[in-house]
Formats: structure tokens, sequence, C-alpha cells
């Protein structure tokens, strides 16, 4: 068994030499007729990616540079204007910095703790604890994020709310406040909502990945006189990197896309303190009637977004775990 | 940039600018609605309501299932939202060019909007005052859709906001109606020292502050200069009216109101059941409100639900009679196939046997008819609540209806910032004058 770090090869075919000279023209053409006849097989779906993704996209830089007015149906070609405006907006630079708030809370916890939790579950003995505390811990990612958000709400409701209940109750009644309704505090409730909600499917496949890791690797160590920490750090941490991988990148993906849990528990206030980019964007459209300036906001959304994945699939090439 | 960059980047560019279209819409008023013409019985009305939800939610459907007794050919689709929810579905069908056969609006520059696009039908020849229709309403109520001597909408109901209040509670502590601001803010420590919540209040949509926001400019802001300032062709925001106006929303939140700097996180449905369960004093809210709170499950009806007209401070430079309210109405829309059948339909919906059924329990709607409102089928706050909306100089219309959007959500957000504490009335007033600025 090998842990590389790089992306194994795709082996090169003995029968196809690399510098083998030109072939036949007839084999040529036959390789040729052939490609074209597997293109047909993905054409369907090409399609329909171009129709229901790309398209839509191309739309929306279009409507970026419009002034649009829903009412008359009139647009007006603005070039850039939209965009100027986006960075002379202290509200966009506001919800972009909530937003890389909450990435890397969510980093933070949904991706180094939850491996940290599902380390700890992996490493009991009884197979059935094993079994109870993953669905526990599954249980919240089944709710939807709407109920959950109207849960927490009503969690953080500053007089009937069970959290100021409970601070009071253990004589921590001077820093009780309307959690959702202070400007300093908005944001951070909404994101404490969010990773108790996924919390657990992090913790589930990080189970699954843990489980992957041949039992072998850890019964030598322990022969060694490896403690746990050692264990984790040495063994399931390098082991489990491709995983952490796509969890970094499904989870800050995430949470540049939130808007549920806003919507439901904050609507972006107050005084605009918990907007992202999703409701910044939904507001400056639906309510603003500016939705030239909200295509502006979704276009640098989705260059974000994009930025942030083909970096992360860069580095995680290089994180490839074989054995 | 390489040339081939370049040449990308421009052919995609014009791509996505041939692919979402740069049009003209044009934006005209529209043509009067042919009412001469007979409607035809048949085919699908769309409605769009604001009626969702209970208790209102029965009422369209029970006009549907009513109209089409009359006329079984004639079927309908109901699309009812809240109050909240019908904003962005309204926006949506606007800006997918699906807006329903009759929707609902709001007066002021919500229904402006729909007028100045041509989504509206001028329905002038069939409901201005002196016509069959229009004299069955009062002319105030089609004056709040009436642009350049054109009337737009039908109005349905009439709203106003009064603070309601528990008679039991302010009888056992031989407390009146207050007067004058100074009188209200007395009122609240008694109330505070005998136990209650003196005003329940939630801002958790921020909406209700901007109600109590609005009834202040009008008592401290001369009439002529806020109807300028609602405009920012005209807007100044100069006045020392409205930071007079914040100082004193700022002090009633933090003297009366239990929640205080914590509003912001309470819903405006939570201070609707603290009144109505006899735990707050008073509560600020519309007239189409007052048989909710006061239903015949809850301890205020016992109680009785008083009202009052949020009192103006004793030097208020500006119209201390007006009151904020406005009726809210149902637009027909130019580009329906349906029109003469949508407006047929809105005369049904505006007979005086469904204007009284509207404005009795537990819908609780007072309708924009002539003598809807009577003690026979009205809750005694309704009529009263009415009685003082006639009788005001001035009908205000709500601060997130009456200006530019750009220009409510910078009041919206100052209105929260003034409750946290966390913005002064100054720095509120001058980002609306920002917001305005930049709405010209």
């Amino acid at each position: 068994m090998t842990i590389s770090n790089t992306a194994r090869r795709p082996a090169v075919p003995h029968s196809v030499p690399k510098s083998a000279g030109r072939p036949a023209q007839e084999p040529t053409k036959k390789a040729s007729s052939r490609r074209w006849r597997n293109l047909v097989w993905v054409l369907p779906a090409a399609s329909l990616l171009c129709i229901f993704a790309y398209l839509p996209l191309m739309q929306n830089l279009g409507f970026s540079m419009l002034k649009w007015d829903i009412y008359s149906g009139r647009q007006t070609f603005v070039g850039a204007d939209n965009y100027i405006k986006m960075f002379n907006d202290p509200i966009f630079w506001r919800s972009l910095l909530n937003n890389t708030l909450y990435a890397g809370i969510s980093i933070v916890f949904q991706v180094f703790g939850a491996l940290i939790l599902a380390a700890m579950v992996e490493g009991l003995r009884s197979e059935r604890w094993r079994g109870i505390l993953r669905a526990i811990y599954f249980v919240p990612s089944a709710i939807s994020l709407t109920v959950a958000g109207l849960l927490f709400y009503f969690i953080y409701e500053p007089r009937m709310g069970i959290l100021n209940a409970a601070l009071e109750f253990v004589g921590l009644g001077n820093i009780t406040q309307a959690w959702l309704g202070q400007e300093n505090t908005a944001i951070f409730g909404i994101v404490a909502m969010s990773q108790w909600q996924g919390f657990g499917y992090c913790t589930l496949l990080f189970a699954v990945a843990l489980q992957r890791i041949p039992s072998e690797l850890y019964e030598a160590a322990s022969i060694d006189g490896v403690g746990p920490f050692r264990r984790f750090f040495s063994i399931s941490l390098p082991l489990v990197r491709e995983m952490s991988s796509l969890m970094m990148i499904v989870t800050v993906s995430g949470a540049f896309q939130v808007f549920n849990e806003v919507m439901v528990m904050t609507t972006g206030g107050p005084n605009n303190s918990s907007q992202v980019l999703g409701t910044w964007l939904y507001r400056s459209g639906f309510v603003r009637n500016d939705f030239g300036y909200a295509a502006a906001i979704a276009t640098a959304v989705f260059i974000i977004t994009l930025v942030l994945a083909v970096l992360q699939l860069r580095l995680s090439k290089h994180r490839r775990v074989q054995w | 940039m390489r040339k081939s960059t370049q040449l990308m980047t421009a052919i995609l560019a014009g791509a996505a600018l041939a692919l979402a279209g740069c049009a003209d819409g044009g934006s005209q008023t529209a043509a009067p609605l042919d009412l001469a013409k007979a409607p035809e019985y048949s085919g699908t009305l769309s409605i769009l309501t604001k009626f969702g939800g209970d208790p209102l939610e029965p009422y369209f459907e029970d006009l549907a299932a009513g109209y089409k007794k009359l006329h079984p050919d004639v079927s309908f689709e109901l699309i009812q939202e809240t109050d909240q929810s019908i904003k962005d579905k309204t926006k949506t069908l606007t800006a997918s060019q699906a807006l329903p056969d009759i929707y609902f609006t709001w007066a002021g520059n919500w229904a402006n909007n729909f007028i100045d696009g041509g989504l509206a039908a001028d329905l002038t020849p069939a409901i201005a005052p002196g016509t069959e229709w229009g004299n069955n309403f009062g002319e105030s109520a089609l004056k709040a859709f009436e642009k350049d001597g054109k009337y737009f909408a039908v109005p349905l109901y009439n709203n106003g906001k009064f603070m309601g209040y528990n008679q039991r509670i302010f009888k056992e502590l031989g407390l009146t109606p207050p007067t004058t601001f100074e009188e209200l803010m007395s009122s609240c420590s008694v109330l505070k020292a005998a136990g209650y919540e003196p005003i329940a209040f939630g801002n958790k949509d921020g909406w209700p502050a901007l109600h109590y926001l609005q009834q202040l400019f009008a008592y401290e802001v001369p009439a002529q200069v806020l109807e300028a300032d609602f405009n920012p062709g005209t807007a100044k925001l100069e006045d020392a009216g409205y930071l007079k106006a914040m100082k004193q929303f700022t002090a009633l939140v933090n003297a009366c109101t239990g929640s205080g700097k914590d509003s912001n996180g309470v819903l405006y449905t939570t201070a609707q059941q603290a009144l109505a369960q006899g735990k707050a004093g008073m509560y600020y809210q519309e007239i189409l409100e007052f048989d909710t709170t006061s239903s015949d499950k809850s301890p205020l009806r016992k109680d009785g639900l008083g009202i009052f007209k949020l009192p103006a401070a004793s030097d208020a430079k500006g119209d201390t009679k007006a009151i904020e309210g406005s009726p809210e109405g149902y637009i027909i829309n130019a580009k329906s196939r349906n029109a003469a059948l949508a407006a047929d339909f809105m005369k049904f919906a505006t007979s005086t046997l469904n204007a009284a059924k509207l404005s009795a329990p537990p819908y609780g709607q007072p309708s924009a008819v002539k003598g809807a409102v009577s003690e026979q089928n009205s809750t005694s706050p309704v009529i009263e609540g009415i009685n003082q909306v006639n009788e005001a100089s001035n009908a205000i219309i709500w601060l997130d209806s009456v200006t530019v959007p750009e220009v409510a959500d910078a009041w919206l957000a100052g209105g929260e910032a003034l409750i946290a504490g966390t913005q002064s009335p100054e720095q509120v007033l001058a980002s609306v004058r920002s917001a305005s600025s930049a709405a010209r």
C-alpha cells in the first residue's frame, strides 16, 4: 500500500506506443467517426445543461448590464454602472463579509469539528452506540432549513425563547438579549443554527471515510504504542484528506449561496447587519425593484464560487489518497 | 489581453445582451377600459388577492363560488397571498409578464408603478365619481387610486392605524385615552408600575416601526414639505420635524414597550397576542386587525377593545388631524383578455351584500362601499375607526408604499437602527437623504 501525494497517472496502453508514427488513414477515419457517434450520447445531457444552466448564466450577465423597469418592461443598457454601484455599495461589502464569516465558521465546525466528532464516534468499541450516535447527529440534517430557521427563531426569541430562559436559569441573565434583533449578534445566531443543521451530515460523511481506512494501520500503530491523538493526526487525518477537501468545497460554496435561513430568521436585518449576498440580491430585485443590480450581484456570487471551487479542485488534485 | 481573449469577451458580452434582450417596452398608461362592451360570461378569471391565510382566505373563495352560481361558465384561478408574501409574488408575476386579470394594490408609489407601466386598466368611465358604480364609493377612497384625473383601481376596503387599548385595564388603573404624546408617555408609566407591558411592539419585519414613524412625521412635518419629500425629485428631507419625530419614537420604544431595544427580534403577531391575552395595555394596529385581535376566543373580547389615534405632541407643527392609512384595492390588468368580465366581477365583489359581508367578523375589513360598515354587521372598534378615518383632515399613505422602494428601504433600516440604538436620528435622516438623492 502506498499513500501518494499526487494523482496516479493513467496507464498508457502498450498497444499504442507514445511515439508511434502516423497511423494508417483508414483506422483514423473509423476512430473519428466512432468519436462523433459517441458524442451523440452526450448530446441530450449537454443540451439540457446548456438550456438550464449556461443559457440563464449568459442571460444574467446580460441583465447585469441593464436598467430594467419590470413594470413598463423598458430595458436600458447601462454598461458597467451596476458593477460600479456594487463596488461602492457598503451593504454589498457587508454581505460579502458575512458570507466569508459564514464560510470560515463553517470550515471550523463542519469540516474540522465534524471530523473530530466522527473520529470519536468511530473510535467507540460498541457498534450499537456508534449507530445510535450517528443517527442522533444526523437528525438535524434531515430537517429542512426553513423549518430549522423557524425553530431557532423561537429559541432565540428574546422574551419567550428557551435560550434566554436557559441563560437566566444558570445565572447568566446579564447576557440575555434579542439574539436576532441586535446588529452585533444576528448573523452569529444564524450561523450557529446553520452549524447545528449541517454538522451531522458532515460527521456522517467523515464517519464513512474513516471506516474505509484499513484497521491494520490502527492495529500496527497500537502495537507500536501510539496513543489516540497521534493515531488521529498521523493516520486518520492524512487518510481522509480527500473527503476533507470535498467537504471544504461543499461548505464554502454553500456558505456563499446561503439564503433560506437568513430570510426566515432576520430577512437580513436589523439595519442590514445580517445581509448575505443571496438576500441582498433578492432584496435589490424584489424589494427595491433594481433587477439589473440584482443580476450584477448574482454575477459576483457566481464568479466568487467559481474561483473558490476551481482553486479547491486544483488543490484537492494533489491530496488524493490511494492504497 | 490577447486578441482572441478580447474577441471572446466581446462575443460573450454581445451574446449575453442579445439573450437578455434590450427593449423599450413603453410606459404610457393604458387606454380606458371599454366597459360598454358586454362581458362574455365564460373563461377563467385569475385573481391575486392579499387574503391568504385565516381568517380572510374564504372571502374570495365564497365570492368566486357566488359569481359562478350566477355564471356557471366562468371559472376562477385564485392566488391568495399574505401581507408579506404578496409583495414578492406581485413583482415576480410582473417581471415574468404573467400578472393575473385582477390583482391587489396598495395606494401610492406601489399603484403608480403599475399605472405608469401601462399595467392598470383605466377604469375612469366606469368608476370615476359621478358614475353609477363610482357613486357607491366614498370619493376619498376612489381618489387614492387616481392619477392625472384618471381612476385605476377598485377600492375594496378602507384602513387606518390606531392605538388599540384594553378597556378593562385602563378602567382599573383610572386611565383615559391620552390626547397628547406627553399624556401617552405618562400612561406608560402607570401601566408599567401596575405590571403590564404598556405598549406591545414587535418589529421583526421592519414595517411596524415605519407605521409609527409615518404618523409622527405627519404630526411634526408640515404637510406640503412631507408630500414633497416623498418624491425623490423634489425631496430635501431637511425639516427639523423628522428629527423630533424620530426622537419621540425612540423615547416611546424605550419607555413604553416591554421589549425596548430587543423589539427587532419580536414578531408583530407576538405583540398582537400580548394585547389579545390581556398582558399589554396597548398595541398600535390597523383597522383590519381589530377583529383578529379581539376575536371570540381572546380575553380582550371580554375586556373590551378601545381605540384612539396615536396622539401628537402638544407643540406639533404638522397636521395633527391626519391619520395614517389608506384604502387597499384591486387593479384590472390592462393586458387582460377578460377585462370586461373582470370589471363585472369587481362590481359583484363591491355589491352591497358582499361589501357588508366583508365588513363583518371574521373578516372585519371595512368596505370602501358607502354604508357597508354599520352597527348591524361590524364591531364597534371598526365603526369608530372608519368614522375617524372619514373625519380625518388627510389620509397619510404608509411610508413603505408612498415613496420609492430605495427610500422606503432606507427608512426601514433606519427604524431598526433607532430601536437598537445603533444610529442617531441625524444619522438615519442622512442615510435616507442619501438614498433619496441616489433614487433621483
